[in-house]
């Protein structure tokens, strides 16, 4: 595919220059999507550790909701830590519907995380769950919560497994395709 | 007309990666997706020698009826 209205030295630095950006590209998307299958069981196993505080929080205190939301948010990391403070200044603002704040919270930050469906229906049914029925009914659906969570772990890891490197060099091929295709 | 070695190497280079991203997507396990991108890739390379050989006719038949 020939470059017209250049001389021949810089239409084909040009060229080169261009087919190595598709190269990045491509890889960045490889390396992107497999960033994505490491980061999902991290990610969920944080969402555990978080509910597991939760738990402790209202079995042994008294703490309000929107409180206990931001010491587990300071305690946790990465875009989960950013989606709990997200649900806990939601909570702050309106502490009647804790449904609706966690709905919010998640449609605020659920695209920065790894997290997948099967987890924001997870989280959302924690939030009609949660400040609504009494403390031993809330520890049980907080129990439940996290061993759905752990199996979405066990099912996240094993896609991590064997995906992961897969998409790293289909990344980096389907680039090289587009290259030369494109030459 | 383009320069043929060029389009040889184009054609083996996609021929190569094709080979690489059939397997690894049969080792993925999804094998129907590995399947629809080799005949696509072949479709390509054909719609690429069906121009040459295009090109080429044309030249021949130049010839023959210039003499």
């Amino acid at each position: 595919m020939p470059i017209p209205s250049l001389c021949g030295a810089t239409a084909a630095m040009l060229k080169v220059v261009g087919a190595i950006l598709v190269l990045c590209a491509g890889a960045l998307i490889g390396l992107h999507m497999s960033h994505q299958y490491a980061s999902r069981p991290r990610q969920i196993r944080q969402l555990i550790q978080a509910l597991q505080r939760l738990e402790t929080e209202i079995s042994y205190g008294a703490t309000p909701l929107a409180e206990a939301f931001h010491s587990i948010a300071r305690q946790a990391a990465g875009p989960v830590a950013v989606l709990l403070g997200a649900a806990a200044e939601e909570l702050q603002s309106e502490s009647a519907d804790t449904r609706g704040a966690l709905e919010r919270s998640a449609e605020r930050c659920w695209g920065r995380t790894a997290l997948r469906p099967a987890e924001r229906e997870i989280w959302l049914h924690l939030g009609s769950i949660l400040g609504v029925s009494d403390r031993d009914d809330q520890i049980r659906h907080l129990r439940l919560a996290m061993s759905q969570l752990k199996s979405e772990e066990d099912a996240a890891q094993e896609d991590q497994r064997r995906y992961a490197s897969m998409w790293r060099s289909l990344g980096l091929l389907g680039g090289a395709l587009v290259a030369i295709l494109l030459y | 007309m383009d320069l043929d070695i060029n389009s040889i190497f184009q054609i083996a280079a996609i021929g190569f990666i094709l080979a690489m991203i059939h397997t690894i997507l049969k080792q993925m396990g999804k094998e129907d997706i590995a399947h629809w991108v080799t005949v696509i890739g072949f479709v390509i390379v054909l719609y690429m020698v069906i121009q040459r050989l295009g090109d080429l006719f044309q030249e021949i038949r130049a010839i023959f009826l210039f003499q």
